[in-house]
């Protein structure tokens, strides 16, 4: 298991493929076309498929899960705040934790790799039990 | 919008099926935890619990009246209260909690909020997701 309360969770995705997309497709059982076709996806004002956001949600979640456990994780909040397309990188990072009580609480940012802002929020976990 | 703060769709049971767990794990890349393995018992991970997963899209956006083609998933604001493992089975009858229109510079968008809380075998709340989806114009 990861660090306790030593370490900010983060976390680097890998590149998310076309391939991921459909698999993620099949994971929601998701029938929205946006994720899967180009045509389809201008229709609606982009330059091709986006991904679920699913992703950035879960790479903020896993960040945490990975470095506290999942029995610790208490509230994960995401707002998306812009598209993530094939071949994006995601980069997680938590920021200004502050611990009251048996909670520890932080900001979350998600970027791609040319830094814009893909998600943002905030989480909740329990405290190491041993701090 | 054909729909009210506070309609309830039908309770449906969801089953934490292995496959469904592990092929999202598949689709991201990315164990959540250290030892992760999609079998039953382990915990399931972040993420995971939506709508869309859980409950099925058609049911819901059909009743939203949202066109796909205009309709992005705008967030989540997941609470966990009890451990959720691979294998288990919860009930959950989706409350649509909050609709909300803003006027931008680009049009108008539809927020609906859609609150679904997870009972477990022991009937208590075990997690409560809210997400939010965003239909553009009309």
């Amino acid at each position: 298991m990861a660090d306790k309360d030593s370490s900010t969770p983060t976390l680097s995705s890998p590149e998310i493929t076309r391939l991921r997309l459909a698999y993620m497709a099949v994971a929601m059982r998701d029938p929205n076309l946006v994720h899967m076709e180009d045509d389809y996806a201008k229709k609606s004002g982009l330059p091709q498929v986006i991904a679920h956001g699913t992703f950035a949600v879960a790479y903020v979640g896993f960040a945490l899960s990975q470095a506290v456990g999942m029995d610790r994780v208490r509230r994960v909040k995401v707002e998306l705040t812009a598209p993530v397309f094939p071949q994006d990188i995601i980069s997680v990072v938590y920021t200004d934790l502050q611990t009251s009580g048996d909670l520890t609480s932080a900001r979350i940012s998600a970027r791609n790799q040319s830094g814009i802002l893909v998600a943002r929020g905030e989480s909740t976990w329990v405290t190491n039990p041993s701090h | 919008m054909g729909v009210e703060v506070g309609y309830t769709f039908p309770k449906k049971t969801f089953t934490v099926e292995p496959h469904r767990v592990e092929e999202f794990v598949i689709a991201l890349g990315v164990e959540p935890y250290s030892g992760w393995t999609p079998t039953k018992g382990n915990a399931v991970p972040p993420g995971f619990f939506m709508y869309v997963i859980t409950y099925g899209a058609d049911e819901v956006h059909s009743k939203l009246n949202f066109d796909l083609l205009r309709t992005v998933y705008g967030g989540t604001d997941s609470e966990y209260f009890a451990p959720v493992n691979v294998g288990d089975v919860l009930s959950v009858a989706p409350v649509i909690s909050s609709l909300k229109v803003k006027e931008t510079k680009n049009g108008k968008l539809t927020f609906a909020e859609l609150t679904c809380e997870y009972i477990n075998a022991d009937g208590i709340i075990a997690v409560r997701e809210k997400s939010t989806t965003v239909e553009r114009g009309n």
